[in-house]
């Protein structure tokens, strides 16, 4: 677990590339692949930037993405998975890249989408920028797999060095595109891109992501959170917009504006609920936190629950998978 | 049944707990030692028990996941007070919130 944490911060580093121990991953790579080291380097301020960059290439050569990348990571695989039989692997991966996996695949994949909607606007065009982007290896988003194979043998060395100091990276027989990391990264405690204020991910030439809790939001939609009022919240037509109007201006605000009543009230908290047009009711239980914070108080939070939910417990209890009858903590904090 | 901020634990009785997990591999431990029920991705405060025992992930990221103290012990988080447990084995499960078409965990 300590190697899938320093690759958790790997998955999540931001901040100017180590370009010299970057192109020294890839010289390695390329050596360990059995290749010639590639004539040029060339950097890119994104994974967009890079893409423009792949696209102009001239006698660059095949892409090798698969000499370097894709066979040796299945031959290790292969390797400590005959060595440690499939339990032992198992517990490995667990214990390693799973931990890391759904979050940096959703990053990437995220990412992926965004560098195709920005290079093509036209349906017809998306498909020569998704073909560059197959070539790619995905640098400090390959951190879930590299966690795994961490400490257990030199072959992908060089990857692990490229993926250490920096972003996406394309390699071909004569020429390398390397993409600088993000500067800016925003996530909530869960891993999602999250950020009310301004981009959740930011490259150094604009190249940004824009969400809400991991909900794609358009950027001009966030400089209206900061002046939303519950007319402008209830007029809001796209529902998934909505809720994220909802949550941004808090649902306490909200509740106490709106003139909402308490549904029903118990030992574990009060449920309210707000109906909205067009949507199904907003059921809500709000609950104390247990544990007080430092200066002595105790802190609100709401949860969202099912709109058929009609006590608090019910609602608490729906939290984590229970039954109402079945919610009965002997102690909390 | 114990809550410690979105993380419940469950008491279950070994006969309850399903055969194959019984020989599944165990979760590893942290850098720390510890065995970790679950960990904020920002912050990096986990909620973590010290002390003998296994920790069996049954499916997803986010458990939930079985728990098996022999002398019992204490699960701890940086934020929320300590909780003693007795020994034996349970179920942890991740707090999870409504959205419409999807249900979402909670971090805290």
């Amino acid at each position: 677990m300590q190697h899938v944490n320093s690759w958790r911060d790997v998955a999540a580093a931001t901040g100017a590339a180590d370009r010299a121990a970057a192109e020294e991953g890839v010289r390695h790579a390329y050596r360990t692949a059995g290749l010639a080291e590639p004539g040029q380097i060339v950097w890119a301020q994104s994974p967009r930037a890079a893409v423009g960059i792949v696209e102009k290439l001239a006698d660059a050569g095949r892409s090798v993405r698969e000499e370097v990348r894709t066979r040796p990571w299945a031959e290790e695989r292969r390797r400590m998975y005959d060595e440690l039989g499939p339990a032992g692997w198992s517990a490995l991966w667990s214990a390693t890249g799973a931990q890391l996996w759904e979050t940096t695949a959703a990053l990437a994949e995220r990412i992926r989408s965004g560098v195709v909607a920005d290079l093509a606007p036209r349906p017809e065009d998306e498909g020569a920028v998704r073909l560059v982007l197959l070539d790619a290896v995905l640098g400090q988003h390959d951190a879930a797999w590299l966690a795994a194979f961490d400490g257990r043998g030199d072959r992908l060395t060089g990857l692990a060095e490229v993926a250490r100091n920096a972003g996406w990276w394309w390699p071909y027989e004569n020429a390398v595109v390397i993409s600088e990391r993000p500067q800016v990264l925003h996530r909530d405690e869960a891993g999602r891109l999250d950020h009310g204020e301004g981009p959740a991910l930011a490259y150094g030439d604009g190249f940004a992501l824009y969400a809400w809790r991991g909900m794609p939001v358009p950027a001009a939609f966030l400089e209206e959170l900061a002046s939303l009022t519950p007319h402008r919240i209830r007029e809001e037509e796209n529902a998934e917009l909505r809720r994220v109007m909802l949550e941004y201006y808090g649902y306490d605000r909200y509740l106490t504006e709106s003139g909402a009543r308490p549904v029903h009230r118990d030992e574990t908290g009060i449920l309210w609920r707000i109906a909205l047009d067009g949507d199904e009711d907003v059921v809500m239980v709000e609950v104390v936190n247990s544990t007080p914070e430092p200066d002595g108080t105790h802190r609100t939070y709401w949860l969202r629950v099912p709109p058929a939910t009609r006590t608090a417990k019910e609602g608490v209890a729906w939290t984590f998978g229970l039954e109402g009858a079945a919610y009965a903590p002997v102690r909390q904090t | 049944m114990y809550r410690q901020g979105d993380v419940l634990i469950m008491a279950l009785e070994e006969s309850a707990v399903p055969a194959p997990f019984l020989k599944a591999p165990d979760e590893l431990r942290d850098g720390r030692g510890r065995l970790v029920l679950a960990l904020g991705e920002v912050t990096g405060h986990a909620h973590a028990v010290q002390g003998p025992g296994r920790l069996i992930r049954e499916a997803g990221p986010f458990g939930p996941m079985l728990l098996h103290l022999p002398e019992g012990g204490r699960v701890v988080h940086e934020e929320h007070a300590t909780i003693p447990l007795p020994q034996g084995w349970f179920r942890v499960v991740r707090q999870r919130e409504y959205a419409p078409g999807a249900i979402r965990i909670v971090a805290d």
